[in-house]
């Protein structure tokens, strides 16, 4: 059956549609055929290997790289793969706030594909890397390029899952973000105050 | 516009094939990349001999002249320039370097193509003469052409078991008539002089032929000495009695005054950093490949269509070519 569903290569539609049409790709994850719930964690595994390779790369290396790509990409991938799951909870948190119903399942399955363009931080890197044309700053101009290409498409993504406007999706897609940036916040002021505080005490 | 669903389904495979290929692409890239940083491992493994310091500051450059000389403009792996034109781009960097106080230039070579030996020994006086203090490491070979590079160097450092010398000039061309003729092989010569088919492997070389590349052997020769005699601060006639093509060992040489100490490449880096007025533990600027290029290097070297055909005493590529090269 699996092996029946790899050789149709029906898979490769799933990345094909997230680099060409994020909104086919929405419409293939409803449907859910063929399956991709597990396929769409493939994306944050390879993208765990691939920036620890991509970092390896640029830095000067010691024998501890053999662990962290055997091993240490697993831990990368289970701390990418919960960060996911927390991203997908507070957007499908947000879609509800906005009057949209809850659909977590497909949101983890579709930020998931939303990662794959990090993917080509490698080669692209790698060329840089090989002419020793500035790589370093040519890694932090791709992986800013191909975040906001990963957030466009889960911005898309989510605005075909709820037939709602980019605005919307957009505010969907950042409340993590903004949520997260918010409580940090708090926590450093609390911080700030606790240890002025202390000192003045 | 209604499409045929039959190609709408072919249109869909080559879409799949194509994805396929992007991510055969990616793991092809990423073994690539792990074969890249371990192979990285293994050349920046701390030796205990370390000439490289913190790149930072004033510090001797290298440069390596290895192998025979050649011009060799022609792009290597990734259209990277190799040869004479390559050291001596190399040079122009340091040379423009503020960095740059003082050079040693490694050679480990038997000689190369007179024009393109005369090229790099120029470029080496022209840093000399803007007193950038050059220092010559010699490694295993440095004979004929090697040595006429190393000659334009301030101070020449030779190990102990270097084969130098060589001074002289040589042109081969094999003569392969009798085997032609034993193998009824004849060859069909449309030429507009007398000489425009000198060398040629195929007939026996008339006297005047013969006379003829004497006299370019010795005007190359004339100027191997003249060039050698500048570069050593002596007159020619100190140097023509040992400028017989003879090889010699490092403590011959140094017996002949055609070089000036015996010592290893860090000694030469250290003569560098004295007469450079730098302290000693300034940064070596050494070149730095990528392991990937390197082993793209490597293959060329392997698979490359000229060394396919290539003998070492029988060149079909260039009958012409007059060399200062040590052939043993």
């Amino acid at each position: 059956m699996i092996l029946s569903e790899i050789r149709s290569m029906r898979w490769t539609d799933f990345f094909l549609h997230t680099l060409l049409d994020p909104r086919a790709l929405y419409r293939m994850i409803s449907r859910n055929e063929p399956r991709c719930f597990l396929l769409s964690f493939t994306v944050p595994a390879a993208v765990a290997v691939i920036d620890i390779i991509t970092l390896s790369l640029l830095g000067r290396e010691t024998s501890f790289f053999y662990y962290k790509v055997t091993y240490g990409w697993i831990l990368v991938f289970l701390a990418v793969s919960l960060k996911i799951i927390i991203a997908a909870a507070l957007m499908d948190t947000a879609s509800q706030f906005f009057g949209f119903k809850g659909n977590m399942r497909e949101l983890i399955i579709l930020v998931n594909f939303s990662l794959f363009p990090d993917a080509f931080i490698l080669p692209l890197v790698y060329i840089f890397k090989i002419f020793r044309f500035a790589p370093i700053f040519f890694f932090i101009l791709f992986n800013m390029g191909l975040s906001v290409w990963s957030a466009l498409i889960a911005v898309q993504g989510i605005s075909e899952m709820h037939g709602a406007g980019i605005g919307k999706s957009v505010m969907i897609y950042l409340f993590p973000v903004l949520l997260v940036g918010t409580i940090l916040s708090l926590i450093v002021i609390l911080l700030v105050i606790c240890g002025v505080g202390y000192l003045t005490g | 516009m209604l499409i045929p669903a039959f190609t709408q389904g072919n249109q869909m495979d080559r879409n799949r094939k194509l994805m396929l290929s992007i991510l055969t692409m990616l793991v092809l890239t990423s073994v690539i990349a792990i074969v890249d940083i371990s192979i990285n491992m293994q050349y920046k493994r701390p030796s205990g001999i370390s000439v490289s310091g913190p790149r930072i500051g004033p510090g001797v450059g290298i440069v390596r002249v290895e192998g025979a000389i050649e011009m060799l403009s022609s792009g290597g792996a990734f259209g990277m320039r190799q040869g004479a034109e390559a050291i001596i781009d190399r040079l122009n960097e340091m040379e423009e370097s503020s960095s740059i106080k003082a050079v040693v230039v490694r050679i480990n070579s038997p000689g190369g193509t007179v024009a393109a030996t005369q090229e790099i020994y120029q470029k080496l006086w022209r840093l000399r003469k803007k007193n950038i203090p050059l220092v010559a490491s010699l490694g295993d070979v440095a004979a004929s052409g090697g040595y006429y590079v190393a000659s334009a160097c301030n101070y020449i450092m030779a190990n102990f078991g270097t084969i130098t010398g060589s001074i002289g000039v040589i042109a081969l061309s094999p003569n392969l008539k009798k085997l032609f003729e034993k193998l009824g092989i004849g060859m069909n010569v449309i030429k507009s002089g007398r000489y425009k088919d000198i060398l040629s492997s195929f007939r026996d070389m008339s006297p005047e032929e013969r006379e003829l590349i004497q006299q370019m052997i010795d005007s190359s020769y004339r100027k191997f000495l003249k060039d050698v005699a500048l570069g050593r601060n002596q007159n020619e006639s100190d140097i023509a009695p040992i400028a017989d093509g003879r090889v010699m060992s490092g403590d011959v040489a140094l017996k002949y005054k055609i070089i000036d100490g015996l010592g290893t490449f860090e000694d030469a880096v250290d003569k560098a950093r004295q007469m450079g007025n730098l302290p000693a533990d300034s940064p070596v600027y050494d070149e730095a490949k990528s392991s990937l290029q390197q082993l793209l290097f490597s293959m060329q070297g392997l698979f490359g269509a000229r060394n396919l055909y290539r003998y070492p005493a029988v060149d079909y590529e260039n009958n012409y070519r007059v060399e200062y090269r040590w052939e043993p």
